[in-house]
């Protein structure tokens, strides 16, 4: 594997710079080599070949950033778990991908259950760097986003995914890191902006920055910026909405590039930003864990790139290899000018949410193009083209719809519908209009006919009254389109109201 | 005004941001010590504490601020 490689080459090249500063201690390529080989050494021991997701508890230190590339080397993927986040969860994350080994550095481990590989206290080992044999369709990590209505999601990243993340990036002119670069990591390691803020670096021989657990993240993210003369800012928009009322007293002329993910970016914010960062290139990046942290981008500049759509800076043009379609319900092609939902097709596209049939089947389709065939996924991203090819981001395309003026999102009645039945049936929430043509709430029940007032009085407790399906209808299968969708225009016609 | 009025009135910014009073504050204490302090609740504190005072801090000092200790001596430089 290219990218695994080049990881090995870029550590052994830069073994006297700086890695990681964790908490104002430096470690450099050097240490990080040790640490790799001796995780890699625990795992060869520890681990049978078979088992290819280990578990990672993501803690702040070099260790676990050292257990992601042995695994790398290994040919494993790391499934990451949050230490702050419930043990339960976490737990339940390892039961979805049957992990049965857990890495953790942490002093006293809490994975009682299974095969801890404590990375904090391993024996010295020689250094070892050597790739084993990766094909491109093995795992490289799971991450787990949250699901609204209880399992959380996991999405698979393929080692030949990440490859074509790296190969995009490097396609690009505009960014390119060097060993004298110095960049942040604000990211927890479960969230896949992370994965960009520590290869790149990593490939470039750069020193990244990491913020320690507990410290505040704006004051910290400044404190580096001005105390370390940070170069490579990797950030969600949050984070300058933040530091806002204090841009008056920010001036970074030491960094070079600033790219923002994770959030809408909106213009106004963006050009105050900009003139704290004199020197800078800013990137407005786009891109789903799905497909691998990032698709493609626009390169915002305050006075000559400014374009956004109700002040939301555009989302630019796909990257190398990828594929923009933006469709419409019956996933087809819409003009220019036209929103629709923006689908990504490309060698960085999952393959496939973790063991749930059922969402693959809502969010990927195929399509043939010039006789072959494209495979897409769904963003849930409303976009549309404009006539210089640039992508402009509309808003959310879940299934909201307006009851009374309200904005009502279908997918929480039908959770409150749901979270006290003691039928386990599914339940769709369906915008039905009216001879008046106002919107009305239906609620369709897959079942034969129950009594639903304690359903009802549940919801009374849960939701305001305007979310309340006034109209219920029990069908006894679902109607479903030719993709597994549950079709529910066909569902709406079990409504025959006034 | 005096550090014991100061932290008074601190705390009741704590309280109406955290929505709970289950803390003591000290000198010493840091985010870790308090139920729900963390980066959003933080700045969402500084600026009560702004407001209650009727002072804007810097960013310098918001930068070194690493307990309660440093809030209180900051809020005395600035009224």
């Amino acid at each position: 594997m290219e990218f695994v490689k080049k990881l090995q080459e870029s550590i052994k090249k830069h073994f006297d710079h700086n890695v990681l500063c964790i908490n104002n201690t430096f470690y450099k390529y050097s240490d990080f080599a040790i640490e790799i080989s001796k995780i890699r050494a625990a795992i060869t021991d520890t681990v049978e070949d078979s088992e290819k997701l280990i578990g990672l508890v993501t803690n702040d230190d070099l260790q676990t950033y050292a257990s992601i590339i042995a695994l790398w080397l290994e040919g494993k993927a790391y499934v990451p778990v949050n230490p702050s986040s419930p043990i339960e969860r976490n737990i339940q994350v390892f039961g979805m991908t049957e992990t049965k080994y857990v890495i953790d550095s942490s002093e006293t481990s809490l994975y009682n259950d299974y095969t801890v590989i404590n990375s904090g206290s391993l024996a010295d080992v020689k250094v070892n760097l050597e790739p084993k044999e990766i094909s491109g369709d093995q795992l490289a990590y799971i991450l787990f986003t949250s699901g609204t209505t209880g399992l959380p999601k996991g999405v698979p990243i393929t080692f030949d995914n990440v490859q074509g993340l790296v190969n995009a990036i490097d396609a690009e002119p505009e960014f390119n890191l060097v060993p004298s670069d110095r960049c942040l990591q604000m990211f927890e390691l479960t969230f896949d902006f992370s994965v960009v803020t520590y290869l790149f670096p990593l490939l470039g021989g750069a020193c990244m920055y990491t913020i320690p657990k507990g410290a505040i993240k704006y004051f910290y993210i400044f404190k580096l910026i001005k105390e370390q003369k940070l170069t490579v800012l990797t950030m969600v928009p949050s984070i300058i909405n933040y530091l806002r009322p204090y841009f008056p007293e920010i001036n970074a002329p030491d960094v070079r590039y600033c790219s923002f993910g994770g959030g809408a970016l909106h213009s106004d914010i963006a050009k105050e930003w900009s003139d704290c960062l004199p020197n800078c290139k800013i990137f407005n990046y786009y891109g789903p864990t799905e497909f691998t942290v990032y698709s493609g981008f626009y390169p915002y500049h305050k006075e000559t790139d400014t374009k956004n759509h109700n002040g939301i800076i555009a989302i630019g043009t796909p990257q190398k290899d990828t594929l923009y379609l933006v469709v419409n319900e019956n996933n087809e092609e819409v003009d220019i000018g036209v929103t629709g939902e923006l689908c990504l097709g490309g060698p960085q596209i999952t393959p496939g949410y973790w063991k749930n049939e059922e969402k693959n089947a809502q969010s990927f389709f195929v399509r043939d193009e010039n006789g072959t065939t494209v495979r897409y996924y769904k963003t849930g991203d409303l976009c549309f083209k404009d006539e210089d090819g640039d992508y402009l981001y509309v808003g959310r395309a879940d299934f909201q719809v307006k009851i009374r003026g309200y904005r009502v999102e279908l997918a929480e009645i039908e959770f409150h519908a749901k979270a006290k039945s003691d039928k386990k049936v599914n339940m769709v929430a369906l915008d039905i209009t009216n001879s008046l043509g106002n919107a009305e709430l239906g609620l369709a029940v897959e079942s034969e006919e129950f009594n639903t007032d304690m359903i009802f009085d549940y919801m009374k407790t849960q939701m305001p009254d305007y979310m309340i399906p006034m109209h219920v209808r029990f069908v006894k299968e679902f109607p479903h389109s030719i993709n597994g969708k549950i079709n529910r225009k066909e569902l709406k016609t079990y409504f025959d109201i006034k | 005004m005096s550090r014991e009025e100061i932290l008074s009135k601190v705390k009741e910014a704590f309280v109406s941001v955290l929505e709970h009073s289950n803390f003591q504050l000290t000198d010493e204490t840091t985010a870790d010590d308090v139920d729900g302090w963390e980066s959003v609740t933080h700045m969402m504190i500084i600026t009560e504490v702004e407001r209650v005072f009727d002072i804007k801090f810097k960013l310098m000092d918001l930068m070194n601020m690493n307990n309660v200790g440093d809030l209180l001596n900051t809020i005395e430089s600035e009224i």
